[in-house]
């Protein structure tokens, strides 16, 4: 295991690389779904059945690259893991601490729900309809933070929900009216339970297993992926066909293919998603994959031609779900692009000890640097607006004993 | 023996030199993170440098020789929490 100080300081930073890792986490999520997608057009084959084969299918495929990625070999002088050079604080293949593994747990536990409800939309619906659905969550994650924060919203955060969810709408138009059953699927078990795996995700992240050290994005995704897998075979099996595990052992070998390239591209997606992060700031990495959306389009129009599915020749229909997906993306930009940040100076009376975790605990705070010098600490916060960043966030920091000292700088403007 | 020694510098510019002060510090390499702020402060570098003596040369022979800049402070980071 290696801590943060222990890691090798990156001699360029170069912007064409962070692009490349944003744009092609949105790329690479277009891309399992189209598998999903060519792989159900082309065998005729309930999607639950699909998806349990799939999800399985997938765990063994994560399971192996896991596995893979923990042979070691010599670098700079240090035995690593091959996985290391993904993310840092992979080490081997192992079981979390108990903590962070009960998050990933409760993660799991939504994820099947959700997982399921994926695949009950990816038998009646298309691509360019399914991309845009999964960013319906933003508007739980946003509504979650304001009811937990008794907080007011801003004009920015309304402007996101509401085009947000008039854009899904749009999405979801059929020619005869509203598909009533996929929009349900859609508002409730798929995106309520993706909001709830965001936060525990979240949270499982945020842990320290020792000073320096996170848990790592490699074994959690193989952790919770077992979790989901196991929640969702349990849900459906009520659900499927009665002679399922006929049809499954028939279609295993035709459909391998598009699942092991569907779970590739899921993990891919998602490795790139973690390196994307590392070097740039969260909302212009989940500005830029929000690409996902309007890339499913293309593959559906490609998927028609293919003999994938049938779509609409109705030309008013697709200007609908044109102008929805635009509302959809300007709604995500617009939320991630609204941000203020802040650098806060803080002194500490004398006698007073470690602030550091305490500081960090505060929500909004990004990052927490203790310091030699004339200031003890230097946190870089993120609020929705100056108005915010105030009440949520510095009173906060008023409010830890020992903190003598406080100076906001607010960033006008950042290079990294 | 640490490997990476990260500090930040806090600096006075002269009125009208921001930009031309920015544009000097991106040119260093090790300037991970620049930010004009409003405050007591008007510019906030990150540096991140393999040694303190690095971090010596950095802010000797390249920050101080941008023109323009008042004054500088620079903090040396001891412990580091980020998402």
């Amino acid at each position: 295991m290696s801590s943060v100080s222990q890691r090798p300081v990156s001699k360029r930073s170069s912007a064409t690389v962070f692009y490349t890792l944003a744009i092609g986490s949105g790329v690479m999520r277009t891309l399992s779904v189209a598998f999903d997608f060519f792989g159900l057009g082309w065998f005729p084959i309930n999607p639950l059945v699909y998806g349990f084969l799939s999800q399985w299918t997938s765990f063994a495929v994560t399971l192996i690259v896991v596995v893979v990625l923990s042979l070691r070999h010599s670098s700079m002088g240090r035995r690593r893991a091959i996985g290391y050079h993904l993310d840092p604080d992979f080490d081997k293949i192992q079981l979390l601490p108990k903590k962070p593994m009960v998050y990933v747990v409760l993660a799991g536990v939504f994820a099947g729900v959700s997982t399921l409800a994926y695949y009950l939309l990816v038998g009646s619906s298309d691509a360019s309809t399914v991309l845009p659905y999964g960013q319906m969550v933003i508007i739980y994650l946003l509504v979650g933070d304001l009811l937990g924060e008794k907080d007011t919203p801003t004009i920015v955060e309304i402007q996101s929900i509401v085009s947000i969810l008039f854009g899904v709408l749009l999405i979801g138009a059929e020619p005869g009216g509203f598909d009533i059953g996929s929009l349900l699927i859609v508002l409730v078990p798929l995106n309520l339970s993706s909001a709830f795996i965001t936060y525990y995700q979240r949270k499982a992240k945020r842990y320290e297993i020792r000073p320096g050290l996170r848990v790592d994005s490699l074994n959690m995704r193989l952790w919770s992926l077992l979790v989901l897998n196991t929640m969702m075979s349990l849900l459906s099996i009520p659900m499927l066909p009665v002679d399922w595990i006929g049809i499954m052992t028939a279609s295993f070998a035709p459909l391998s293919l598009m699942m092991i390239g569907s779970s590739l591209a899921t993990f891919v997606s998602i490795v790139m998603y973690v390196q994307a992060l590392g070097r740039g700031s969260m909302s212009v990495v989940n500005s830029l994959s929000a690409v996902s959306v309007v890339l499913g389009i293309p593959v559906t129009v490609v998927g028609s031609f293919l003999g994938v599915s049938v779509i609409s020749a109705d030309p008013f229909l697709w200007t609908l779900k044109i102008l929805g997906v635009i509302l959809v993306v300007i709604g995500v930009v617009a939320l991630q692009a609204s941000e203020v940040k802040s650098l806060v100076l803080v002194k500490v009376k004398p006698l007073t000890g470690d602030l550091l975790l305490s500081l960090f605990d505060i929500k909004g705070v990004e990052k927490v640097s203790a310091l030699a010098g004339n200031y003890d600490y230097i946190l870089s916060i993120k609020g929705r607006n100056l108005a915010k960043t105030r009440t949520k966030i510095l009173s906060r920091i008023h409010k830890i004993e020992g903190v003598a000292d406080v100076e906001t700088l607010v960033v006008i403007r950042e290079y990294r | 023996m640490e490997d990476r020694v990260q500090a930040y510098i806090l600096m006075d510019v002269e009125i009208g030199m921001t930009d031309d002060v920015v544009n000097g510090l991106r040119k260093i390499e090790e300037a991970t993170k620049i930010a004009v702020t409003t405050g007591g402060v008007d510019i906030v570098v990150l540096l991140e440098t393999s040694s303190l003596v690095e971090l010596y040369n950095i802010t000797v022979q390249k920050i101080h020789k941008i023109p323009g800049i008042k004054d500088t402070q620079t903090a040396v980071v001891e412990k580091m929490m980020s998402t």
